[in-house]
């Protein structure tokens, strides 16, 4: 699971964190709104209820003292006027309770004192009633009068308290009414946001589950890769460390240790703890290049020798660099790699190089001064020789004379095979210069060294174009003069001579003598149309002093061929040769284009 | 900076020799390469005066009439040699007729100074002809052996080789490395 | 003035070869002068000598002790006095290379030493008559190389 992946994983869980918390405050605002709502409502039903029993009361009150009143009136017993004494006070108290209950509706404290009116007039007309019947002798009318007018009082005030009663229900429902819209649309908005949440806490399981997934996948993935890691190192034969540049502290794979001779994980890893290891006359150059691992990014490769812990050396190669990884910590983590076989086998091929750098100078030295400096005395034979013979010839007897022809012609034949030899030597590649030659000229110049040979034989030359490379020129001139020279020398009696240069480009692999793979080359074929050789004898014709023909038949050392492979051989290039014994011969020349 | 030159030698000398004639005073005639006529007689010192003269340029006065032949016979030769104009004659035949002698007096005389053939000397001016076409012009080797009135370029590479014993190619190489090298080291 | 004689010079360190050489120049027809030397270091002081007769052609032997035929060329290649000295560079063979650098370095003749005397006598004979013929024709001195 990648790093960016966690992250935002990790914002969306925070957000979906955070909407929820806002959620629930929400809901719980709303909650709190509608309690509060309900809480007030039921208080003003309540209140509502009061008023109405209070107003209610009123009127048993009055009738009471009504009724009391009129059994007074009738039995003229005083025990009737106790419920009309106590009414007075039950009614003013009532009456207050419903003053105070009412206290926010003017309409309300209107209309009672509208109803105090009516019930003092009422109360005014009993007590008016009472003590006129307590009169000895009171006008029936006038009674009449007042129980009217009492009755009339008492009705408006009847019809006042269901007026107030009316009214109040008004108000509760009123004030209901004002509730009940946000009555009807919280419990929505609460199931709404309910669902809301629910939606929310089912994606974040989701989304939870599958990172959940994710990531034990990858866990999976990295305890693999940690075990195929640590298989590598064992068999890379290598180790890995980490350096924390934070705490400066090591950390060593089970493999380092291994290394070192030891069980995984035996010490603590630490520079002190491993420098125990290496080879005391590397110590200091291992604390020198260690130097870099705090400060450094990268750490080059050095190699030093460490003793195991069962005494047996073996040479070490250590590099690193800084990683840095998402959170920011920087981390130098590194390779150790047992490199002592690579080691052995280094110094064993650079033994054998020198040796045959050595051996091959010895060789060219030798070659050459042999070949040089054995001229000399040979010259002066021959010379000598000459001399003896222009002058002192007829002195000679006869076998005489004929010992100093067989002495000329064997030191003539010395002198070709050392000139040859010479020729040989000098054909080899060190300290010649490649450079860029256009082997027409090259051709060119062979063909006017053989001006002399290709005038006599009145032999006919044809090339087609060749290219530009990059050669050792006196070489390649050389190549052609051989290859021509020869075509020349072993030319057919009788025929006139016609060498034919052609040049291609072609793969290895389309080929019939190269190896099998994709490298380019030049091919230039030089056939002739001479005696041509049997290609029975093809490997032979290239080899040193190696001839066909003996030395009284066509003159030459064998060495031509030789020289060309090896010209041929120091470019890099293959030479081949086909021939049919009368027809001819072609020698197949391959440069490498590079 | 560099400046290459070639020199025409006939019309150089007969420059000098007109330069150091008019000097002296005397009335003369230049009849050829190496001749000229003294129209008025001229004291044995003024002769002198003007040998020692001659002898600053190099100029000789030639007192041998044998070696005056000679010289004769290869002004002939190099003459026959720079023509543009080809000679249909054998040069054999051209040369005696040039100098109403026979051919045979005039060859042996001309051993006898020079130590070689008028045939080899016709050779060794054909080549250094040959030489300053190759040092000084692009002509190709073609182009030379036509004007040199060689049968073919392998005729004129043969006898560049056995002459100088190295093909004109080589000699091409070697001068300009030469000049190459005295430049560097100059 | 007609010179009676060709001047030759020859420096070798080799006793036989000096005496191939001076043999040699004996039986030719041609009248010269011959002087040898033992070493380079012997020729360049004739040759700085101011009384010595400049030779008309010099035979350098290229391995000599002390100063070596190709010191020797490169000094006299350098001096303006020896400027109408044709150098031959008279030696056992060499290389292609080699051969071209004594070319390069100023030599106008390179000889290989012959096996055989009369190939010498021939070969220093051509040697001696082409440069006398660029001795007395005016010929580009310059352009006087040969190669036997």
């Amino acid at each position: 699971m990648k790093d960016v992946q966690l992250r935002n994983s990790t914002i969306f869980l925070k957000i979906i964190f955070v909407i929820s918390a806002a959620v629930i405050f929400f809901i719980a605002g709303i909650t709190f709104k509608h309690i509060t709502v309900l809480k007030k409502s039921s208080k003003w039903v309540e209140q509502s209820h009061n008023v109405n029993m209070e107003l209610e009361r009123l009127i048993p009150y009055l009738k009471d003292a009504e009724t009391g009143q009129r059994g007074y009136i009738l039995t003229n017993d005083k025990s009737f006027l106790t419920p009309y004494t106590e009414s007075k006070t039950l009614i003013r108290d009532s009456y207050k309770k419903v003053s105070a209950l009412t206290e926010n509706s003017r309409t309300q404290q209107a209309n009672l004192k509208n109803l105090l009116f009516y019930i003092n007039k009422r109360q005014n007309y009993l007590s008016k009633t009472l003590y006129l019947t307590q009169q000895e002798n009171y006008d029936k009318k006038i009674l009449n009068n007042y129980l009217i007018i009492g009755k009339s009082a008492m009705d408006s005030v009847r019809t006042k308290i269901e007026n107030m009663m009316s009214t109040q229900q008004n108000l509760l429902q009123n004030r209901q009414e004002d509730y009940k819209s946000t009555m009807n649309y919280t419990p929505l908005l609460i199931y709404l946001t309910l669902l809301v949440t629910l939606v929310l806490i089912t994606i974040s399981f989701i989304k939870m589950n599958r990172d959940l997934v994710k990531l034990r996948k990858t866990i999976n993935t990295l305890s693999v890769a940690n075990e195929a890691s640590n298989l590598a190192e064992v068999v890379g034969g290598f180790g890995s460390w980490q350096y924390n540049l934070e705490t400066n502290e090591y950390n060593f794979s089970d493999n380092e240790y291994r290394l070192l001779g030891v069980k995984p994980q035996s010490f603590k890893p630490s520079l002190e703890e491993f420098l125990k290891f290496v080879h005391p006359d590397d110590i200091q150059y291992v604390i020198d290049n260690a130097k870099n691992i705090p400060t450094n990014s990268i750490l080059p490769p050095f190699t030093y020798r460490i003793i195991r812990k069962d005494g047996e050396i073996r040479y070490f190669r250590t590099l690193g660099r800084v990683v840095t990884i998402a959170s920011g910590e920087r981390t130098h983590i590194g390779t150790t790699s047992d490199v002592t076989e690579e080691v052995y086998a280094n110094k064993f091929i650079e033994d054998r190089n020198r040796e045959l750098e050595s051996n091959n100078k010895e060789l060219t030295a030798f070659n050459y001064i042999a070949s040089h400096d054995l001229q000399e005395p040979l010259r002066k034979i021959e010379t000598f020789l000459s001399r003896l013979v222009t002058k002192d010839y007829s002195n000679l007897s006869k076998s005489g004379q004929q010992y100093v022809t067989s002495i000329q012609s064997s030191a003539q034949r010395m002198r070709i095979l050392i000139e040859d030899l010479l020729q040989f030597s000098r054909t080899n590649k060190t300290e010649k210069v490649f450079e860029d030659a256009d082997l027409n000229s090259l051709l060119e110049n062979a063909k006017q060294e053989l001006t002399q040979i290709i005038e006599e034989k009145q032999a006919i030359i044809e090339s087609s174009e060749l290219p530009t490379l990059k050669v050792i020129p006196f070489q390649i001139q050389q190549l052609f003069i051989n290859l021509i020279g020869n075509s020349l020398k072993y030319s057919k009696e009788n025929r006139t001579p016609i060498i034919k240069i052609t040049c291609s480009k072609i793969v290895a692999n389309d080929d019939e003598f190269l190896p099998n793979n994709n490298m380019k080359y030049h091919k230039i074929i030089v056939e002739d149309n001479g005696i041509g050789f049997d290609q029975e004898y093809v490997k032979k014709i290239f080899i040193l002093f190696s001839r066909l023909h003996n030395k009284n038949e066509y003159e030459g050392t064998g060495i031509g061929l030789a020289i060309c492979k090896k010209i041929v051989e120091n470019h890099q290039g293959f030479i081949f040769a086909k021939g049919v014994l009368n027809q001819g011969a072609a020698f197949f020349i391959y440069l490498p284009i590079d | 900076m560099k400046v290459y030159l070639k020199y025409n030698y006939p019309q150089l000398t007969k420059k000098i020799l007109e330069d150091k004639l008019s000097e002296l005073g005397y009335k003369f005639k230049i009849v050829g390469f190496g001749e000229f006529n003294f129209l008025e007689k001229i004291p044995t010192e003024k002769l002198m005066e003007l040998t020692e003269q001659f002898q600053e340029y190099g100029i000789e006065i030639i007192e041998n009439q044998k070696s005056a032949l000679v010289q004769k016979i290869k002004d002939t030769i190099v003459e026959m040699v720079n023509s543009d104009t080809p000679i249909n004659v054998k040069s054999s035949v051209h040369i005696a007729e040039k100098l109403n002698l026979s051919y045979v007096y005039l060859s042996s005389v001309f051993s006898e100074v020079t130590y070689t053939s008028i045939e080899n000397y016709i050779i060794i001016q054909k080549i250094e002809l040959a030489k300053q076409l190759i040092i000084n012009t692009n002509m190709n080797l073609t182009e030379i052996s036509i004007q040199l009135n060689y049968s073919s370029v392998a005729h004129l590479s043969s006898q560049f080789k056995n002459n100088t014993g190295m093909t004109p190619s080589a000699f091409q190489r070697i001068i300009l490395k030469r000049k190459e090298f005295t430049s560097n080291n100059s | 003035m007609t010179e009676e004689y060709i001047n030759i010079c020859l420096a070798d360190d080799d006793q036989d070869d000096r005496l191939f050489f001076t043999d040699a120049f004996d039986e030719l027809k041609i009248k010269t002068k011959v002087s040898t030397f033992n070493d380079g270091v012997e020729l360049m002081n004739y040759l700085n000598n101011a009384d010595s007769i400049l030779p008309n052609v010099l035979f350098l032997d290229l391995n000599m002790p002390k100063k070596n035929g190709v010191e020797c060329l490169l000094e006299i290649k350098k001096n303006e006095k020896f400027n109408d000295i044709a150098v031959a560079i008279y030696s056992t063979s060499s290389s292609e290379e080699h051969i071209e650098e004594t070319f390069i370095n100023g030599a106008n003749i390179y000889i290989k030493k012959p096996s055989d005397f009369d190939t010498l006598k021939k070969i220093l004979s051509e040697v001696v008559t082409i440069n006398w013929q660029y001795h007395t024709s005016g010929l580009n001195k310059d352009n006087f190389l040969m190669r036997m």
